[in-house]
């Protein structure tokens, strides 16, 4: 057998894997107490080299090649494919990972020991989110997600001694393990209906379904589970239950990883097999609907995680909930990518991708300010913000700003990204879900907003419960931390107001989506 | 250099300049936000002066046959954003669009003078100020879609702030509840016409946003009706159009001052502006069916508002009231589809702007020193304050209609226009007009009382100390704002000149229907992107002279 092993396509995952390696050998080559920073700045290294090369680099092309075809017997394996959609959400993720890193530093600084853990552990997840971009075949898939699910688990239990974060862990498990089970018996079921894990070759069999007979039950019985494991990935209804308490248990910065690189692996696998598989998969089932089951859940994902979002005094829970309403308009834009013909594929693609890309930069930022501020007073919960802006204006602008991004408010990225998703949806005739976008939009910005005030309309408040001394000083602001904030303000602003470049960019790579063989 | 982008530049580089000033140079602050709108102020004033004569080189427009003046864009500039979406970044106003920028600039430089009294948290005050009101310029210049609703959206996060931080708790209206509503129905109108402006971008994809180039596109009959209402009713919340206009009162009432004014004066007219720009002007058909029953509600808008006014006692929602009950005439005169009465909705957003701005300022002058509005707490105030109130009485005498201030030209236009809007329709037609009539009257029954109630009767020793308006700067705004309204009152032609071409020709589009419209219709001018080439610029020479002249004719 013959395989085209061009393995250099892979170089910038294999960089990002070797400095998850090098992070765990240096902690341990060097003397308890001064491991912090070395470790974390290797991987932050490693991720930088990986994000330069995939700017500069050519990187078209497919590794992994396996040739054969159903008739001699279909490869499980097909290749990974390098093209302009994988290269950028590489680049989105090398550069949110790199995001990643130094917000972690206010936090992992505090720690005594395991930090070449919760660094290796994190670029492994990176590593699979990377490699995820660029799977043609579903047990390929299957690993990916794996290696960033089995990454997370461990993450989310780091702080064994906090029960919180024990339960976090625990939970994230069983759940985890639940939808992996059913994700599996999906890809099984495919399987079984058309004897490969191909892409392409499933699609093949799409185009004459009626030749598989009554086994096309299996195929969307299947196709069904799949959806499953991607919900749980992304956040949907009814496989959101993890979020809320796993977002507030987990460390921060691990939240942060939960809410950027964890979501964006599901997205960037919804959007390959929403074009490779689930759009051929509607036009084959002539309407019998994938499109009526998305665009369900995605109105119950954005209504649920807009409206639980209000009742939440805790920040963590809340950008939790609101990560769900989140998870809501990218079903709205995968809705509108499954239903769409070919000009229209593109079009919601790149707004999905545009999304990811604001998302990853905002969720970023406000989480930085999350690890600053709480860390200095150990609490998550309102009165920690009270007063921010008088406190430490600097900082209460990054977080206010990230809200208003989250919530969809010009001049800022997020607002771009929804309206694109918007576009998507009316362009595809999907008018009612998108009054329903355009109302979460609202309902959303009602919370964030709650908070906004808690930071600028009440003053600091001293004494109040569970803030301990020091409530009403600045909030202490690290050099690495102060680059994630500057970073996030310039990408929300330059997003929001030269959207230009950024959407040329973002649907650039969706073109080469439409493209692919 | 095009006096647009210095209008719209110039409160957006005060924004950023005011984030390097150190925290506690008050002054600095105030001296750049003075500046800069003194620059905005001189701009528009001589950008109006010049508008019906300004050279078409830089201007676009619809020219319809059988219709003497165009509708034209003077002053455009465009760039190219994203060109895969259609999107640029265009600027350019139409008469309409000159006369709100007008009021916009007399307000903002009166809003920035009554500031001055603001002595907590300056800094962040003048960024909030200053970034909305480049959100308000970048409403009323922009001609396309996207960033039309951009701005829009861009000028409310920093109303939440201004009202939120700066505003008051009073014993009738709670600060945070009031803030909250108002920017929640303000969004929800904004992203309901959002879903609606993407649908009219969708229909055309030719014309992308430019919003000159969609008055050329015939929509569909039915399309239009469909999408009407959602457009309608997303800038109608804003006007705002009874039943959707509980926030503005409560909004007025919490707010400071300078707050105030721009709410009542600009803010509201942002919504009868996006009715006009995009669901009368793209959407006539539906518009010939619907308004008539818009014609109903806003005569609920006249009286109800006004009853309501009577029965407060406190004195900013009194005046809140009022300003909803006026913008009911605004939407009648829309809504009687005749000329005159169009003319004088346009002419009334911005004879409202200028006399309710002055109201609040005037109130914000003696609460800041009371820290009560409340009448019954209240009287006499007339022998320690005569400037500020003789200023008050004025702003009462022309809201009532008192002829000699702008406002009585265009509510007469109004009235006027909606009688004659039933020259062929049955006698049920003649109802609202009768009731608006007597909106005035009510008018006149709420602010006579709160003059009387306010200014007049015994003084209480509480108040015998206040401070009157004194210096000439703090003068400046009050005396403005008065000569504005005079000006115009008893010399409305400049404005009616201004307002002629937009006005008219969407006049004509409502009685003749899109098809016509759009087949007699011609885009005069097309405005070229620097590098874009030379296609376009198909102009009928002939015609380009001809707003210019439709405009002098009257």
């Amino acid at each position: 057998m013959n395989i085209d092993l061009n393995l250099h396509l892979m170089l910038p995952e294999l960089i990002v894997l070797a400095a998850a390696l090098a992070a765990i050998v240096t902690e341990l080559l060097l003397p308890a107490g001064r491991r912090a920073l070395p470790v974390a700045w290797t991987c932050f290294a490693g991720l930088a080299v990986a994000f330069v090369m995939l700017l500069v680099g050519d990187y078209d092309g497919r590794a992994m090649r396996v040739p054969g075809d159903a008739a001699e017997g279909a490869p499980l394996i097909t290749g990974w494919i390098s093209d302009g959609f994988s290269v950028f959400c590489r680049q989105v993720i090398a550069f949110g990972g790199m995001l990643l890193v130094l917000l972690s530093m206010p936090y992992t600084r505090r720690m005594d020991k395991g930090h070449g853990e919760f660094y290796g552990l994190l670029l492994f997840a990176l590593f699979g989110v990377m490699l995820s971009s660029g799977v043609s075949d579903l047990l390929s898939f299957f690993v990916c997600l794996e290696l960033v699910t089995i990454s997370a688990f461990i993450m989310a239990a780091f702080k064994r001694n906090d029960l919180r974060s024990a339960e976090a862990g625990l939970k994230y498990l069983v759940i985890g393990a639940a939808s992996t089970a059913l994700l599996l018996l999906g890809i099984g079921f495919i399987y079984g209906a058309t004897g490969t894990l191909s892409f392409d070759l499933i699609t093949q069999q799409l185009g004459d379904i009626e030749a598989l007979g009554p086994k096309a039950w299996l195929l969307w019985i299947g196709l069904a589970l799949l959806l499953s494991g991607l919900l749980f990935k992304i956040g949907g209804v009814p496989f959101q239950v993890w979020m809320p308490d796993v977002y507030q248990g987990a460390p921060s910065p691990v939240t942060a990883f939960l809410s950027t690189a964890s979501k964006g692996v599901g997205l960037i696998l919804f959007i390959r097999i929403g074009t490779a598989l689930l759009a051929p998969a509607e036009a084959a089932a002539g309407g019998v609907s994938l499109v009526a089951v998305l665009g369900t859940v995605a109105v119950v994902t954005l209504l649920f995680g807009t409206l639980a979002a209000i009742p939440q005094k805790n920040i963590k829970r809340l950008l939790a909930y609101s990560s769900i309403g989140h998870a809501g308009y990218l079903l709205m834009g995968i809705t509108a990518l499954v239903k769409a013909s070919e000009a229209g594929q593109v079009d919601a693609a790149s707004a999905l991708l545009f999304y990811l890309l604001a998302y990853v930069v905002t969720n970023a930022t406000a989480f930085a300010v999350i690890v600053l501020v709480s860390g200095s007073l150990g609490t998550h919960e309102h009165p920690a913000y009270s007063g921010l802006a008088q406190r430490s204006p600097f900082v209460a602008l990054a977080m206010c700003l990230a809200l208003l991004s989250l919530a969809g408010v010009p001049p800022m990225s997020g607002f771009f990204g929804k309206f694109l998703i918007l576009r998507a949806a009316v362009n595809e005739g999907m008018v009612f879900i998108a009054f329903v976008g355009a109302v979460g939009v609202v309902i959303s910005l009602y919370f964030y907003l709650l908070w906004i005030k808690e930071m600028y309309f009440k003053a600091p408040r001293e004494g109040a419960e569970a803030v301990k001394a020091g409530s009403l000083k600045p909030v202490p602001v690290s050099v690495p931390a102060l680059v994630v904030l500057v970073i996030g303000i310039i990408g929300m602003l330059g997003m929001g107001i030269a959207m230009g470049p950024f959407y040329d960019w973002a649907a650039q790579a969706a073109e080469s989506l439409a493209a692919a063989p | 250099m095009n006096p647009l982008l210095i209008i719209i530049l110039v409160p957006a580089i005060a924004t950023l300049a005011l984030f390097f000033v150190p925290r506690g140079n008050n002054a600095a602050v105030r001296g750049i936000c003075l500046l800069a709108t003194t620059i905005v102020l001189i701009t528009a004033v001589l950008a109006f002066i010049q508008f019906p004569n300004a050279p078409v080189d830089d201007a676009v427009g619809i020219a319809n046959k059988g219709l003497e003046s165009e509708h034209v864009f003077k002053w455009t500039t465009k760039t190219e954003w994203v060109p895969d979406l259609g999107l640029s970044f265009f600027l350019g106003v139409d008469g309409m669009g000159m006369a709100m920028v007008l009021l916009t600039a007399i307000i903002i430089f009166a809003g920035v003078i009554v500031s001055f009294g603001i002595t907590e948290r300056v800094k962040e005050y003048y960024v909030c100020l200053m970034a909305l009101v480049t959100g308000v310029f970048g409403v009323f210049t922009s001609l396309d879609l996207f960033f039309y609703y951009f701005f829009y959206e861009l000028a409310v996060i920093p109303m939440f702030l201004l009202i939120g931080i700066w505003g008051s708790t009073t014993r009738t209206v709670d600060q945070g509840y009031a803030t909250m509503k108002l920017v929640l129905l303000l969004s929800t109108g904004a992203v309901i016409a959002l879903v609606g402006l993407i649908a009219v971008y969708l229909y055309a994809p030719g014309a992308g946003f430019d919003m000159v180039k969609l008055e050329e596109v015939a929509f569909d009959t039915s399309f239009q009706m469909v999408w009407f209402p959602a457009i309608f009713l997303g800038f109608a919340s804003l006007i705002p159009l009874w039943p959707l206009h509980s926030w503005s009162p409560a909004g007025h009432a919490a707010a400071p001052a300078a707050v105030s004014m721009l709410h009542a004066g600009v803010l509201m007219k942002l919504g009868a502006f996006g009715v006009i720009r995009v669901a009368l002007t793209y959407f006539p058909d539906a518009a010939q069916v619907y308004l008539p029953w818009v014609g109903l509600l806003c005569c609920m808008n006249i009286i109800y508002g006004a009853l309501v006014a009577i029965a407060q006692r406190d004195l900013k929602l009194i005046i809140g009231y009022s300003s909803s009950s006026h913008m009911g005439y605004v939407l009648l005169g829309l809504a009687s589809m005749t000329l005159i009465g169009m003319q004088g909705a346009v002419f009334l957003m911005f004879a409202h702007g200028i006399m309710t701005a002055l109201a609040f300022s005037l109130i914000g002058w003696f609460y800041d020193q009371t820290h009560t509005r409340m009448l019954d707490d209240l009287g006499g105030l007339m022998k320690v304050m005569p400037f500020a109130g003789v200023g008050f009485i004025i702003a009462a005498m022309a809201s009532a209609g008192l002829p000699g201030f702008a406002n009585f030209v265009s509510e007469l236009l109004v009235i006027i226009g909606a009688w004659h809007s039933n020259a062929n329709a049955s006698l049920w037609w003649y109802i609202p007009p009768i009731l608006a009539v007597w909106g005035l009257v009510l008018t006149g029954v709420y602010l006579l009382r709160a003059v009387k109630d306010l200014w007049y009767g015994e003084i209480s020793p509480r108040w015998e100390k206040l401070q009157d308006v004194k210096t000439p700067l703090q003068k400046t705004p009050y005396v403005v704002l008065i000569a504005t309204l005079m000006l115009f009152g008893f010399w409305p032609k400049p404005m009616l000149d201004v307002l002629d071409g937009s006005v008219s020709s969407l006049h004509y589009r409502i009685e003749n229907g899109i098809e016509q419209s759009v087949e007699t219709g011609a885009l005069v001018r097309d405005v070229e992107t620097p590098g874009s080439g030379a296609e376009g610029g198909a102009g009928l020479d002939s015609d380009e002279n001809a707003g210019a002249e439709g405009g002098a004719d009257r």
